[in-house]
């Protein structure tokens, strides 16, 4: 198989349209690479696919947040594209190679986005100015479609033209190339730990840095049982905290 | 608490006028985001129930609309809705000035609490615990950040009648009372710990299949023995490669500040490097 029917790529298009304008407002978790894989898995009939796309996309944007509406690489697109290409017959590494370049490619596309979306309130102030309100309420509604429309038409794009090309881009590469892109797919999680190792107080707290580490890798702990001991460790530093300051 | 009475000349909002602004802004306050003035569109659709009601003068309804016009931009599920809650009383009152003394003053402290709180603290534990459970084959992973993102959008209800019940004096209540900083620092330290056990269990196939012969003799037979590097290494130092992995990423972005993007770039090049000498 080298391509999808023609409603793949409407129906993923379609997807991403919904996924950001979603996560705009109200805020839903639908855009997240772990939602958006397993629905894209689940539609090429590959959800183990979709998930691990997901999960490695999701690793690595651990520290990431649109702080006051920065951009951050777009994993949302990055997992369906992933999974789609990589459900036609390249497997994971094929995936990965194809998402973790769109994620970041497609940030010039999420700031051409919100740039057209001035557009939008420019259009406003004028019809504030008449007093129009139902102008206002469509320049409102309205400024979903550059979010929109900068999302699904890239999908549409690159599931329903690209798929072909990619895959056999795909097929023509040397092993070497495909086992790098494993070994990418392993060390990428440093990404997203780093990331937030640096937004974390660590100077400050490393000792139980050091405790959660020992935990799993010495005394294998599963990760509910290091959770359980590191709300006790937080909640007793808190309390013994506390009575210093009374003393 | 607003009273509905306070003028016949103005029109009276009511109940519903207040619930059809919390969902304009619960729904829809980002759709229109841009650069320019980021949510200020979004905040005065949601207002614009209110507004029609209170400024029956048109000329008075069109420069409180140009007013709500103003750069606004903050956290949009956790700082939003007890700003937008308090503005809400404050406009049926015809506060409005107050109003716009208050958006300003609190949209910046609200962002930072709102995105720590979701950025930093909670959506980073949820995601790797999702992850690790995808990895593993289950969906679960997926469904849990899915609902995960649902109780955002649930709690901006109760918030948003937090800021309308209370006007402006739960900002001091909230802010002053030191709450907020003890939860943190719970959040924080537990959230420490739990990546230091993260790190080693997610990276755990990050391992080197390198082994190395050793002749050894046996019973007067000298015989050949194949050692992992690997097992070697998790006897002295378990999870040594990931622990530095993740120690270069950090030096670099601690050290040299450099965007995520050149830190990735940085692992895929070591990543190849690595794979081609057969280390990985």
């Amino acid at each position: 198989m080298h391509s999808y029917a023609i409603w793949v790529p409407i129906v993923l298009a379609l997807l991403a349209y919904v996924g950001i304008v979603f996560n705009l407002g109200p805020g839903l978790w639908i855009q997240e690479a772990l939602v958006m894989g397993l629905i894209t898995g689940w539609m090429v009939g590959d959800v183990k696919l979709g998930l691990t796309i997901g999960a490695t996309l999701t690793l690595m944007s651990l520290g990431m947040w649109t702080y006051g509406g920065a951009t951050i690489p777009d994993f949302m697109t990055g997992a369906i594209l992933g999974t789609a290409i990589g459900a036609l017959g390249g497997g994971e590494t094929a995936g990965l190679a194809v998402a973790i370049p769109a994620s970041i490619l497609m940030t010039q596309l999420d700031v051409l986005g919100r740039a057209v979306t001035t557009i939008f309130i420019h259009a406003a102030d004028k019809y504030a100015e008449r007093g129009d309100l139902r102008g206002i309420t469509w320049m409102h509604l309205l400024g979903q479609l550059p979010w929109g429309l900068t999302r699904a038409i890239p999908v549409f794009l690159a599931v329903w033209l690209g798929a072909g090309p990619i895959q056999s881009v795909i097929h023509s590469m040397p092993q070497w190339f495909m086992n790098g892109m494993h070994v990418t797919g392993l060390m990428l999680p440093a990404l997203g730990f780093a990331l937030l190792l640096n937004q974390l107080p660590i100077r400050k707290h490393w000792p139980f840095l050091v405790i959660g580490f020992i935990l799993f890798a010495y005394l294998k702990v599963s990760i509910l049982g290091i959770a359980l001991a590191a709300l006790a460790a937080s909640f007793l530093y808190i309390r013994l905290k506390g009575s210093e300051a009374d003393a | 608490m607003p009273n509905s009475e306070t003028s016949s000349l103005s029109g009276t909002v009511t109940k519903r006028d207040v619930r059809s602004a919390m969902w304009r802004h619960l729904i829809t306050l980002q759709w229109s985001w841009n650069y320019e003035r980021m949510q200020a569109l979004g905040y005065l659709w949601s207002m614009l129930p209110i507004l029609k009601k209170v400024y029956t003068d048109r000329n008075d309804l069109i420069q409180a609309m140009k007013r709500h016009l103003q750069f606004y931009n903050t956290n949009p599920q956790i700082g939003s809705p007890p700003i937008f809650g308090a503005t809400v009383a404050l406009e049926s009152e015809k506060l409005g000035d107050a109003v716009d003394s208050l958006k300003v003053g609190l949209m910046g402290p609200f962002a930072g609490i709102g995105d720590t709180i979701q950025g930093v603290l909670i959506r980073p534990m949820i995601a790797v615990f999702a992850a690790s459970l995808a990895l593993a084959g289950s969906w679960i992973g997926s469904a849990l950040m899915f609902l995960m993102g649902l109780v955002w959008c649930i709690l901006m209800v109760p918030l948003f009648y937090l800021g309308y019940r209370r006007g402006i004096g739960f900002v001091d209540e909230v802010v002053g009372g030191g709450l907020i900083d003890r939860i943190t620092e719970i959040a924080t330290i537990f959230g420490v710990m739990v990546v230091g056990g993260f790190v080693p269990s997610i990276m755990t196939n990050l391992k080197t299949p390198l082994s190395f012969h050793k002749t050894v003799e046996l019973a007067g037979k000298a015989t050949t023995k194949t050692i992992s590097l690997q097992d070697t290494l998790d006897k002295i130092f378990p999870s040594l490669f990931p622990v530095l992995v993740v120690a270069l990423a950090y030096w670099l972005m601690k050290r040299f500040k450099l965007s995520p993007v050149w830190v990735l770039l940085i692992l895929v090049v070591l990543a190849f490097i690595t794979s081609a000498i057969g280390l990985f």
